[in-house]
């Protein structure tokens, strides 16, 4: 299965999710996707976006959280395995998006390519609940029962590595924007206060 | 009180919720006066970038957090506070040991004694440091402050601050 094509099914059913991309692949393919304003796309910090989306899990405990992860930044921070399941954080679903390669660097191989079972880690790392999903129909029936089950959930989509990849655009604001808009989109949806009263 | 209740009374008086933590010797007894604390969720990770990240998150979701954090873990984690908080403009509020001072004779610290300062200094994130337990009560204040700066801000506590013998 092809990443835009795992996306649009993620899309379909993400219900009230919000999301938090890793940069790069997964951020520019979400956008494409999506144009959702209430998804945080990465523009740094890589391998942490796990640990971004678990401070926002445990902020708003009664909201689905994912975590749009890619196989680069997981391997750049597997310890957030670790932290994630010391808190076993029941709103949040932890996805790698896994193409083995460093998809936006020239499609360079991956550290130990094609030979780390990311999803047996998950669950030495104590997250009960993992699946890996290497096909669209897959995706589709297994997706209703990840989606209703407690979290935490590792789930590790297996995709295809697209050598001739043409790069998606990514969402076209920069971070202090992507913050506010972010920010705002948290207050309306959530009715959390993330802004104080002159705005910061 | 003691100074570890007395902190832990100002972040809990400037709304803080949450905690991102990983011990250091020097800020163990205030990770455990929060942990003590049922309305401060305390995060332990295994990398102290985790703590930026983790708060930065809970930003968004409108929660009130602090990493608390070594000297050491500090540096390994300017990073992310560059590249995800600057990049963004998120605040987070870092507690962190004031370690390499005249002060503190272990080897394995002289380098953060040195060079931790000019490099917040480089990156341009605030800092304050606290020596004497008549400032602690500025925490409230500094909290406020790093959120209108939106970037990382960093609270030293000096050993002689929290009374470390033997560390």
């Amino acid at each position: 299965m092809k990443t835009n094509e795992v996306m649009k099914v993620l899309a379909r059913h993400r219900g009230d999710a919000v999301i938090v991309c890793a940069l790069g692949m997964a951020a520019n393919e979400w956008w494409a996707a999506t144009r959702s304003e209430d998804s945080f796309y990465m523009h740094g910090a890589m391998g942490f976006a796990a640990s971004f989306a678990l401070g926002l899990a445990l902020s708003v405990p009664d909201t689905p959280v994912w975590v749009l992860n890619s196989d680069g930044s997981l391997c750049m921070n597997t310890g957030c395995l670790i932290t994630e399941a010391g808190q076993q954080p029941k709103n949040l679903k932890h996805f790698v998006i896994d193409n083995q390669v460093y998809q936006t660097v020239e499609t360079m191989p991956m550290v130990n390519q094609d030979g780390a079972d990311y999803a047996g880690m998950a669950r030495a790392a104590g997250i009960k609940q993992t699946a890996t999903i290497d096909n669209l129909a897959d995706l589709e029936s297994k997706l209703p029962e990840i989606v209703k089950a407690p979290g935490p959930y590792f789930v590790r989509l297996r995709v295809e590595a697209e050598p001739e990849y043409q790069r998606v655009p990514p969402a076209p604001y920069e971070g202090p924007e992507m913050k506010y808009r972010f920010g705002r989109a948290m207050e309306k949806k959530l009715g959390v206060k993330v802004f104080g009263p002159r705005g910061y | 009180m003691d100074v570890n209740d007395r902190i832990h009374a100002e972040l809990v008086k400037a709304g803080v919720k949450l905690a991102a933590t990983l011990p250091d010797d020097w800020v163990n007894s205030l990770i455990r006066r929060v942990e003590k604390d049922n309305t401060i969720r305390n995060v332990r990770v295994g990398r102290e970038a985790e703590t930026i990240c983790i708060c930065a998150g809970a930003f968004f979701g409108g929660v009130r957090s602090v990493a608390i954090i070594g000297n050491t873990g500090l540096l390994t984690c300017t990073g992310e506070m560059a590249t995800l908080c600057l990049r963004h403009a998120i605040p987070v509020f870092c507690i962190v040991s004031a370690r390499g001072s005249i002060d503190d004779h272990k080897v394995y610290q002289e380098v953060q004694g040195r060079r931790t300062i000019p490099l917040l200094q480089a990156y341009d994130y605030p800092y304050r440091i606290i020596d004497d337990p008549d400032d602690i009560g500025s925490i409230p204040d500094a909290y406020e402050w790093h959120r209108l700066q939106k970037r990382p801000f960093v609270l030293f506590l000096t050993k002689k601050l929290l009374g470390v013998k033997n560390a």
